[in-house]
């Protein structure tokens, strides 16, 4: 029940956001998408090498480069 | 203009939710803008939306015919604006690009957020997805923070329902404030009395209501504007909260502009409130993201859970194993439908239909030889060159449009991704890449897509390195004459190796001029959708005809250029217009120059002076070269007459038709790999080319072409795009690169033939 990085979740699995790393390159953007506190992400797939990463905020499908998912914290 | 302009009505309605705080707006500017609405002569309403929300298609069908689509000032981001006449009122309709929300990230963005500052909208015309309304209303919140009218029209109200979502609008309308209408802009429904009610109902509505702390600092911040009037007054409360958003690009502005002691005192505010343990960015987004998402549950009281078709089609599109494979079907798809169906159009102009023509003007320039020469020799074949491309790039355009349009190319970025990353682009990059195989002029287009500058730049610097069709004939009629027996091998291996420079040569950008800009990448996957016809084929209609215009000066100019140089005799005694082509100006500067090529292997006038037309256009080498070789005089057709010239392009253009037509279904047979085909047959130029050619020098010549400098069309494309330097840097590097690899093929290929 822990926090954790999103990039440890499998396809599949959701998590709550619980902050966004604050030198996150992608901070302003995210927020604006909804990643806001307490929002629910689920990791829906990996591309066929492995990243980037598809994932469901709110109704919206994105997709974010595996190194870009550290710097967000979540947790069940 | 009626005197019986129709009162500002708000809505009785407006009786804000338990859940919402409402924001007061100042009454005397509220009535003040509601004057000013009523006062303009011409009011400007402005269309702002996420992207993917239909926009486009909802402007097509409220501004039908009236639409201009123009470019906006200093930038390739396309302008559409209409002036229209609601009941018999005018207005003037602007379309500003898809933006996700007023801190811009993209130049779209950027030309939303300022055109909402400065261009003085008079009603906000909100469009959204009524399948994702929380994130969609994220951006009609930020509008609510600009001192203008906003009216929403709900759009893709039937596919929400499809997905499952019972839609309220009434319901919306009444916690937001605000008109909402509810619209499926692809079938025309509540496109009719949109503007109508937009127009007579428009509100300031209930904007978020931010945490105590920085709505406190924001109202310092707009007291200090209200001395400043440069600023304009209807966009005072954005201004201030994009500055306690830390807003690089409002701060840019405002410091550009001189208020630096606004900046200061939002840079004071900013230290407060984090000494406070506020952080106003995550604050300002909490807060409308809290008020979106009761809205939204207002809006979307229930929501069944659905698989969606778009959940469905990605199984497939985005399969682990499948998903590459694929991609490059339909890439190959998309090709061959192009030249399937194009290329009995392009061969009818470029044959018979400019025999015809130059036909009648030979006959009816008879008195003049001269203006019959150039008419013949130079503005025929021309026009003829820039109309070959249209029939290409049509059908290209259009099936680009469609992979856009439909959400397949998000798609194609995500899977290509991970390719791109070494060379620092993103998966977006790849396809104005894959584009370049078709034809470089779209490619260059396409590289509107990617959001960074350096992106854009390096990409469309290294696409002329992807060898577009028009190169194809050129390798054809040397691997025939050449290499018979290895002739699809030639041919693959030259597509290879433009790969290979273009991915090396964008290595090296990287490395020098142009780094990659850091920060994150970010992919939206929108829903699968089925892009309108008319939408589509406007797109590509209008994309074909801008090329035209901008292709006939340069296309023109170069070829008259090309045809004097011809006629001009460089010898005593030549006369213009008749002289041998080795004794024209443009045989002894071809033969001056040709020396330069003598390490790759052809340092002969012949070869070099073909090189030259290659600029215009590269099939027209092939042409050229057969002028040159076989002593093909331009020489004047004969004569036709007028009813013998029709009747000849009527028969011609039927059976381009029908051939064209029939092309379809082949498409999706497998492709013909290789060339070898047309081997059997060597044709007199093949001939000529191998009494001229050794394999070695041919082989760098094909090299040569593959690489120098693409044709005039896409280096205007990317003057257009990236500005003369870029151009112009591009066309020199081209060459060297081309001479180099020439000068390496042949010195290697001696070594084994």
């Amino acid at each position: 029940m822990g926090e954790r990085t999103l990039d440890a979740l499998n396809p599949g699995e959701a998590a709550h956001v619980v902050d966004l790393d604050r030198l996150h390159p992608l901070r302003r953007r995210l927020l604006e998408l909804g990643f806001v506190r307490g929002a629910r992400v689920m990791v829906v797939r990996r591309a066929p090498m492995g990243d980037p990463v598809e994932l469901r905020v709110g109704g919206t499908d994105l997709a974010l480069r595996a190194s870009d998912l550290l710097g967000i914290r979540v947790r069940e | 203009m009626t005197a019986t302009v129709p009162p500002a009505i708000v809505p009785t309605t407006t009786v804000p939710p338990a859940t919402a705080l409402p924001r007061l707006p100042d009454e005397a500017a509220c009535l003040q803008t509601v004057a000013r609405l009523k006062a303009a002569h011409e009011p400007r309403v402005v269309v702002v939306g996420n992207p993917n929300t239909g926009k486009t298609t909802l402007i097509n069908a409220v501004a039908g015919t009236n639409l201009k689509v123009g470019n906006w000032a200093g930038v390739t981001v396309e302008k559409r604006e209409a002036r229209l006449s609601v009941q018999g009122r005018p207005l003037l309709l602007l379309d500003l690009p898809g933006a996700y929300s007023l801190s811009p990230h993209t130049p779209e963005e950027l030309i939303t957020r300022t055109a909402l500052l400065d261009e003085g909208p008079d009603v906000i015309l909100n469009v959204l997805d009524a399948g994702n309304l929380e994130r969609n209303l994220y951006l009609t919140l930020q509008l609510m923070d600009f001192h203008v009218p906003v009216a929403v029209a709900l759009n893709l109200v039937d596919e929400a329902r499809e997905k499952g979502l019972t839609v309220d609008a009434a319901a919306l309308s009444r916690v937001l404030g605000v008109p909402v209408i509810e619209t499926v802009a692809s079938k025309g429904q509540g496109t009719g009395k949109l503007l109508d009610t937009a127009l007579k109902g428009a509100t300031l509505g209930i904007g978020v209501r931010y945490p105590q702390a920085i709505e406190a600092a924001a109202a310092d911040l707009i007291t200090r504007m209200a001395e400043l009037p440069t600023l304009p007054p209807h966009a005072h409360r954005y201004l201030a909260l994009a500055l306690l958003e830390g807003d690089p690009s409002v701060r840019g502005r405002l410091s550009a502009t001189g208020h630096l002691p606004l900046i200061d005192a939002a840079d004071a505010h900013l230290a407060a409130l984090d000494a406070e343990g506020v952080d106003a960015l995550i604050e300002i987004a909490e807060a409308r993201y809290a008020r979106a998402g009761d809205l939204a549950r207002v809006a979307v009281p229930r929501a069944e859970a659905r698989r969606t078709l778009s959940e469905r089609l990605d199984r497939l599109a985005l399969h682990p194993l499948l998903g590459i494979p694929i991609f490059l079907a339909l890439v190959l798809l998309v090709f061959r439908l192009t030249f399937s169906v194009a290329s009995p159009f392009v061969d009818l102009i470029g044959g018979p239909l400019q025999t015809t023509l130059a036909g009648w003007a030979a006959a009816a320039l008879a008195w003049f030889p001269l203006g019959r020469d150039l008419v013949v020799g130079a503005i025929i074949p021309g026009v003829g060159t820039v109309l070959s491309f249209l029939p290409t790039l049509l059908v290209l355009y259009l099936a680009m449009s469609f992979l856009e349009d439909s959400g397949y190319m998000a798609r194609a970025a995500f899977l290509m991704d991970r390719i791109m990353r070494g060379l620092g682009l993103d998966g977006r990059a790849f396809i104005p890449l894959i584009l370049g195989f078709g034809c470089n002029v779209p490619a260059v287009s396409a590289t509107r897509t990617l959001e960074r500058r350096s992106d854009r730049v390096v990409v469309s610097m290294i696409l002329p390195f992807m060898s577009c069709s028009a190169r194809l004939p050129v390798y054809v009629v040397f691997a025939a004459a050449l290499f018979p027996r290895s002739g699809s091998w030639i041919v693959w291996s030259m597509y290879i190796l433009g790969m290979a420079v273009a991915f090396a040569f964008a290595w090296a950008l990287r490395r020098t001029s142009f780094p990659a800009e850091g920060g994150g990448v970010l992919l939206e996957l929108p829903p699968y959708r089925f892009p309108a016809w008319r939408v589509l084929w406007k797109h590509a209609w209008r994309r074909t005809a801008s090329f035209a215009k901008r292709a006939r000066t340069t296309v023109l100019a170069t070829v008259a250029g090309v045809w004097l140089l011809l006629a001009l005799p460089a010898v005593a005694g030549g006369k213009f217009a008749t002289v041998a082509p080795q004794d024209s100006v443009f045989g002894r500067v071809s033969e001056a120059v040709s020396p330069i090529f003598a390490p790759l292997g052809f340092g002969n006038w012949q070869a070099t002076g073909a090189l030259v037309p290659g600029f215009i256009a590269k099939e027209v080498v092939v042409g050229t070269l057969g002028q040159i070789y076989l002593g093909e005089q331009a020489a004047a057709p004969a004569p036709l007459s007028l009813w013998t010239g029709v009747q000849g392009a009527v028969i011609a253009t039927w059976d381009t038709i029908k051939t064209s037509v029939s092309a379809i279904p082949t498409v999706l047979a497998l492709p013909r790999l290789g060339t070898d085909t047309t081997a059997d047959q060597k044709t007199p130029l093949a001939q000529a080319l191998a009494a001229a050619f050794t394999p070695a020098a041919g082989l760098a010549y094909l090299v040569f072409v593959l690489l120098y400098t693409p044709c005039i069309v896409t280096v205007g494309a990317i003057a257009q795009e990236h500005g003369r330097r870029i151009a112009w840097i591009t066309v020199a590097y081209q060459m060297g690169i081309a001479w180099g690899m020439g000068f390496l093929t042949y010195q290697l290929a001696r070594l084994w033939m």
